[in-house]
């Protein structure tokens, strides 16, 4: 049964995009909905069909193999033809340069008999993400993407749903397939949705963003496709699977695939938006939220990390990989520390997104059994939590008509389910017991052999709770404003709803999810399994345990004690003190001033912007990381 | 006597010449050393137990003692530190002033002198926390104190 | 659960408040002593919470008691788990969401006053965090697993080979305890510019519990300090009582400093001095089991 629901995970999606493309604005909501119900029940459905590989052999094969070129080429072309219509020079090179690289394949790479789709339990993991979260973001989008149109003067939502549903069935694609070559058309399929859906305002800054992710991610994939063909030529590897086969425990052949696999991982590092190529994530968030939240956070941005995380039985031990360590967590601490600096919330996002992944690749590079587990974990985590943020801040962003943090203050009062919300988004990326710090946790112990990293990973986390706790406090702050704003759709609100939901059960259940997922694949990837016991309540590695059970219950013991004792106390309500200056006569918010008339206060957060600002970070993150990529690519060679 | 070992003070500084507030500032220096009693001048009126006024009230800050008035949590007294605060003193029939601190809330005690010493001025709190105490036994709020409209003047 | 440890979480929670109680009364009482003063009597701490509890609960919103109790019970968890050998690094995480409820509940009040306070504080998570994090990693590569209970059946000191990270530590049990210089984000003495910092809009039995809660936390930051010299309780205890009356002298000869310095302070050299200390770990391997 596991090739039907391959089949269905690819042409389902793909069958919406068309009825998106076809129906008219009035059914997009009950397309959205369908396509919802779709994906949890697809990707439960494959999770019962349990692990296994569907190769494609003989007629069948040759009319997919058929298919798959003729994508390849109408890629390239898409490619070359905006960047001749734009007149964007960069991207026109390398898309000449990807054509060269694509000939080249086609005419001196020997051609594969036969073509496999592997399932493995990462697998499953991904495909729940982007079935589950990803159809969860569309259906916010139906109940958002009216305004934002409206606020904009587009009327572009049939290219948007289109590109949306597309880009899902090329990423179950990417998630799915075992061979190399179709991994590669599903991943230029990826780069090309995001391209054009970071340009979906059609403005100057959209197009221009657009072009810098598609020139960025071109260069990674032609890293990739190098990387591929030095595979397939030199030791006839054709299959995701089979340089971890190849590799194997032997030392000797894992120095001997070091080149291909550094450069496949450069790829990686470009789709994951690591720095160098943080920009194109940066400049990605003109886009609307919604993509932001499924491409950009949640899914796309995770391709690069998947497949990082799938080649560690390459590198895993080598000095390969204590390079990827060093690099991933070196990520981690800078766009951590420039995230500190950032008011703009979606670009707070941006940078946090950049960090996690950082993190994940991080703990793939270190490569022990318990730090691939929490690599993995992290990956599932971090895209729940991410793409709630997401939706909360383009939520945020229709309610008070700002992105911009300082606007916040008072967001409490004037929707209070939607902050609840974004709260919980910020305290499950910071606080125990919630997946991701569990997960950092995990990564932390990993790490706690390797001295640069583990310093990076602490520097970082300190970081991290600081510019979370700042945006937290602010929207939890309720100043005196008390217009509650009506901007409730099912929609949007279902989809918010859902998405913290599953942050809780997701992170009850960690020691589950740990054991059916998590565990068999690092078995099969490092033929061993992470040394982590315990049972359900307490997760234990040998060098340390956390009892996330006892701090759920503490934290329901909280919520009981406060209302038991709420109204105990008698409260009273008053005003905040501002030394009696508040005035009387009107809202009594407003200082009275030495003219009579009235001033509000206003506090700002500390944003250190002459320490941790872009301008004086990027430049040494841009130089540091380029002699770590130059590392980790010697590392390959010698 | 749960509230008599730890008078918590806020000192409110209406129109005073600074003599009312430099003797209460000495209440806590080592020579009178106040905080034997557990006597602590915090800041803000949500923590506090006695007020203390000193200076004559005028027209700028009648919202100024009402809004701390009203933002101390019960039960609380209040104590007119000084003549002023205490009738108006010298100033009382000055174009700006309304009088002293009982013409806008319900003042609980008097400190009188021009100024008082230290010791007067310890002996007045020391007189507010058995007030202190019966208004906590007898459940005894202070009302709300709101506009009257008269605070600003016709003329400003 | 068995009866042991049963008994061992009642006295805690009954048993630690005390302790804090006293250690902060003593505290009152030398500083009063140090400025020429007679100073409350050793029991004022209680004394104060008891009028606090009796006294009316004035609110901004509705949710910020919320917070006080999220600080208060995490404060006693940490405390348990310190207690009860844990994992360190997962009591360091538990300990942050403490501090972290305490600077969201005083920033959900929205008071000016309040929200410059929460910053401060949280420019001071910002300092002391990777402190706390390189400890629990010293005490790591010192006994090979991060509980604690190998650092308490080790027989050797962490402190004989963790001296830098000792000094650090006494400063981040400085900015903990916000203690001059590095009480900016509230503080009974800064009520000229400050009011009360973060805790501003706090009042009666709300106010209580961050009491009672710090009390619970003087006694789990000195337990930090103790572990230093768990090898023998003794002096372990003696290490942790002579830190704290440390942190009080320093209280009484200082002026407060911009929280700018203070995270310069910690950002070159406390972290610098931690580094150095993690990679003598590391290059020597020594080990204390």
């Amino acid at each position: 049964m596991i090739e039907t629901t391959i089949m269905l995970l690819l042409a389902v999606p793909l069958l919406f995009s068309f009825l998106f493309l076809g129906l008219g604005k009035s059914m997009y909501k009950i397309l959205a909905w369908a396509f919802f119900i779709f994906g949890v029940f697809a990707s439960v459905q494959l999770i019962r069909d349990g692990v296994g590989v569907y190769v494609i052999t003989g007629s069948e094969f040759a009319m997919f193999e058929n298919i798959v070129l003729v994508l390849e080429v109408l890629v390239v072309l898409f490619i070359i033809g905006v960047a001749a219509k734009y007149k964007n020079w960069p991207t026109l090179v390398l898309g000449l340069i990807s054509a060269a690289v694509f000939a080249y394949t086609f005419t001196n790479v020997p051609a594969v008999e036969s073509a496999s789709f592997n399932i493995d339990q990462f697998s499953q993991v991904m495909i729940l993400i982007v079935n589950i979260v990803g159809t969860a973001i569309i259906l916010f989008a139906t109940g958002y993407m009216d305004e934002y149109e409206e606020h904009r003067h587009l009327n572009r939502q049939r290219t948007f749903y289109f590109t949306m549903s597309f880009f899902l069935a090329s990423m179950n694609g990417l998630v799915m397939v075992d061979t190399l070559g179709w991994l590669f058309l599903f991943w230029e399929l990826t780069t090309l949705c995001s391209f054009v859906l970071i340009s979906y305002n059609m403005d100057k800054e959209g197009i221009d963003n657009g072009f810098r992710a598609l020139a960025l991610n071109l260069v990674g994939g032609i890293a990739l496709s190098v990387g591929i063909i030095l595979l397939a030529t030199n030791y006839d590897i054709s299959t995701l699977s089979g340089i971890g086969t190849y590799a194997g425990t032997d030392a000797a052949a894992m120095a001997a695939v070091a080149l291909p696999v550094a450069l496949l991982c450069i790829g990686g590092f470009a789709k994951s938006a690591q720095m160098p190529f943080q920009s194109w994530l940066l400049g990605a968030m003109v886009a609307p939220t919604p993509v932001s939240a499924l491409l950009h956070s949640s899914t796309m941005v995770n391709a690069g990390v998947f497949l990082v995380v799938k080649l560690v039985p390459a590198f895993a031990g080598t000095g390969l990989g204590t390079a990827i360590a060093v690099y991933g967590g070196f990520t981690f601490v800078m766009c951590s520390a420039l995230a500190l600096s950032q008011r703009n919330a979606k670009r707070v996002l941006a940078y946090s997104t950049i960090a996690n992944l950082g993190l994940i690749i991080a703990s793939a590079g270190i490569g022990t059994p318990l730090a691939v587990a929490a690599a993995i974990m992290l990956i599932l985590f971090h895209a729940i939590s991410k793409a709630l943020l997401f939706l909360c801040t383009g939520e945020i962003e229709h309610t008070i008509e700002s992105r911009d943090i300082e606007d916040m203050p008072g967001l409490i009062k004037k929707a209070p389910l939607l902050s609840t919300l974004a709260a919980l988004g910020m305290v499950s990326m910071l606080l125990p017991p919630f997946g991701v710090l569990l997960t950092k946790w995990v990564s932390m112990e990993a790490a706690s052999e390797n001295p640069i990293v583990i310093i990076f990973l602490i520097l970082g986390s300190a970081l991290t709770t600081v510019y979370y706790a700042k945006w937290l406090g602010t929207i939890m702050s309720s100043t005196m404003d008390k217009n509650e704003v009506h901007h409730k759709k099912p929609e949007t609100y279902f989809s918010l709803s859902f998405l913290g939901l599953s942050i809780v059960v997701t992170s009850i259940l960690v020691f589950q999810i740990y054991d059916y997922f998590v565990r068999p694949q690092v078995e099969i990837l490092l033929n061993a399994a992470p040394n982590v016991s315990g049972q359900a309540g307490i997760i234990a590695s040998e060098i340390g345990e956390f009892a996330y059970a006892a701090i759920f219950a503490v934290i329901a013991l909280a919520i009981i004690l406060y209302l038991a004792t709420k109204s105990m106390f008698t409260p009273r309500k008053a005003d905040y003190y501002m030394c009696g200056e508040n005035n009387m006569e009107r809202d009594k918010l407003m200082f009275r001033n030495g003219l009579c008339s009235y001033d509000k206060s206003n506090v700002s957060n500390i944003y250190l912007q002459n320490t941790f600002g872009e301008s004086k970070l990027t430049t040494i993150g841009y130089a540091i990381s380029i002699i770590l990529i130059v590392i980790t690519l010697a590392g390959g060679v010698l | 006597m749960s509230l008599a070992k730890s008078p918590w003070i806020i000192h409110v500084n209406c129109n005073s010449c600074n003599g009312c507030d430099i003797e209460l500032v000495a209440c806590l220096t080592p020579l009178y050393d106040a905080e034997r009693f557990g006597l602590l001048n915090i800041g803000t009126p949500k923590q506090a137990d006695i007020m203390v006024v000193t200076g004559s009230v005028n027209y700028k800050n009648v919202n100024v003692l009402k809004n701390i008035y009203n933002q101390i949590p019960d039960p609380k007294v209040v104590l007119a530190v000084g003549a002023c605060a205490s009738t108006g003193g010298i100033f009382h029939d000055c174009y700006n002033v309304v009088g002293g601190a009982d013409q806008i809330i319900p003042v609980d005690a008097y400190v009188p002198g021009c100024t008082p010493r230290p010791e007067a001025i310890i002996d007045g709190v020391v007189a507010a926390l058995s007030i202190l105490e019966n208004k906590k036994k007898g459940n005894i709020r202070g009302k709300e104190v709101k506009l009257t409209g008269k605070e600003v003047p016709s003329n400003a | 659960m068995d009866m042991n440890s049963v008994l061992t979480v009642v006295l805690v929670l009954i048993g630690a408040p005390i302790i804090g109680c006293l250690a902060s009364g003593i505290d009152r009482r030398i500083t009063a002593r140090l400025q020429g003063r007679v100073g409350p009597p050793i029991l004022q701490p209680y004394y104060d919470v008891r009028k606090l509890l009796s006294k009316d609960n004035m609110i901004v919103n509705e949710s910020q008691n919320f917070y006080v109790v999220v600080y208060l019970i995490f404060i006693i968890l940490s405390l348990l788990m310190l207690v009860f050998k844990a994992d360190i690094l997962m009591i360091v995480f538990v300990y942050t969401v403490a501090s972290i409820a305490l600077i969201v509940g005083g920033m959900s009040t929205g008071s000016p006053f309040a929200r410059v306070g929460s910053s401060r504080e949280i420019m001071a998570i910002l300092s002391y965090e990777p402190v706390l994090l390189l400890y629990a990693l010293a005490i790591y590569l010192l006994t090979g697993t991060f509980k604690l209970s190998a650092v308490l059946d080790a027989s050797t000191p962490v402190l004989m080979y963790t001296p830098l990270i000792f000094i650090a530590m006494l400063v981040v049990l400085n900015i903990k305890l916000k203690k001059s210089p590095f009480d900016y984000s509230t503080s009974h003495h800064a009520h000229q510019e400050l009011v009360k910092g973060m805790l501003t809009e706090y009042s009666g039995p709300g106010f209580a519990i961050i009491e009672i809660a710090h009390f619970y936390e003087y006694v789990f930051l000195t337990g930090l300090i103790f572990l230093f010299w768990a090898a023998n309780p003794l002096i372990g205890a003696l290490i942790a009582i002579v830190a704290y009356l440390l942190v009080i002298v320093i209280d009484n000869i200082t002026a407060r400093v911009y929280w700018q310095w203070m995270l310069k302070l910690s950002w070159t050299f406390l972290l610098a001095i931690s580094i150095v200390n993690i990679a003598f770990l590391y290059f020597s391997g020594v080990k204390i089991v």
